[in-house]
């Protein structure tokens, strides 16, 4: 695995106190029929969204903006390598900031 | 299109590869349900991994690029790290213009280039200039200025950054 030599970015606040991924809190509203809100229950129990809008609330503009810019993320994004360059693994010690990429 | 599913350790049991996968597909299909998500869904059989990836592939097919996001790879139970990263690489293999944004501790590395060999590994850790202007936007916000000063200021902004710079 090619490994790149960035070391910035950070996190505010405790990254695991996660708000959870379970709520049970499809809104039927949201989607075309009882249905339709049947079938996304029945896709998965899990709801990222929940944790999302917390990880967007809590976020500090501009932290994790060193990613965007490096050259491995840029190559990635543009999608050139076909499938064989189509991972990207950020990692860390927990704490460092991760999550609050963008 | 971003898909995105942050794991979480609180709920392990719930992560189970079906149902991350089962999440990336919903997200992806979006509120137009496709019609053989529909059709499983009315003869009431519980989707199997095979049809997620299936189903996950049409939808796909469908958009221009779609980018899937997870995030704290650790946090799942280290028995479905291999099922979850060997259908992100499936999926990648059929439709090789999805990225795979993945975060987790170091020590997820290895089944990470087990499946994505030429992945690119980026570290990350704490950035100075990050931590400063947070630090600093904190203490503007102080709900007690008359106690602040510069000088006071400057010695937080400075124990702050050294003790992070030892970490």
């Amino acid at each position: 695995m090619a490994q790149a030599t960035h070391t910035y970015t950070v996190t505010f606040g405790d990254g695991n106190t996660n708000s959870g991924n379970i709520k049970d809190s499809f809104n039927t509203n949201i989607y075309n029929s009882d249905e339709d809100a049947k079938i996304m229950r029945w896709l998965s129990p899990l709801e990222p969204e929940n944790r999302h809008h917390t990880v967007r609330t809590d976020r500090f503009e501009g932290v994790g903006n060193w990613l965007l810019e490096t050259t491995e993320f840029q190559e990635w994004r543009g999608g050139e390598g076909g499938a064989d360059k189509a991972g990207l693994f950020c990692f860390g010690d927990p704490g460092v900031g991760k999550t609050h990429l963008r | 299109m971003v898909a995105w599913l942050y794991c979480d350790y609180n709920v392990p049991q719930e992560q189970t590869v079906i149902n991350i996968m089962g999440a990336i597909l919903r997200h992806v299909a979006g509120r137009d349900i496709p019609d053989d998500i529909r059709k499983a869904f009315r003869e009431g059989r519980r989707p199997l991994l095979a049809d997620l990836k299936r189903m996950l592939r049409i939808a796909i097919h469908s958009l221009p690029q779609v980018f899937i996001c997870i995030d704290a790879l650790d946090e799942c139970l280290p028995k479905d790290l291999p099922g979850l990263l060997g259908s992100l690489s499936d999926i990648v293999r059929e439709s090789p213009s999805t990225r795979v944004f993945l975060t987790g501790r170091p020590h997820v590395s290895e089944v990470v280039q087990r499946y994505f060999a030429k992945a690119v590994a980026i570290p990350v850790s704490p950035n100075p200039d990050d931590i400063r202007s947070y630090v600093v936007m904190r203490l503007d916000r102080d709900d007690v200025p008359e106690a602040m000063d510069n000088g006071l200021r400057a010695e937080i902004v400075k124990i702050i950054l050294d003790k992070m710079s030892n970490m």
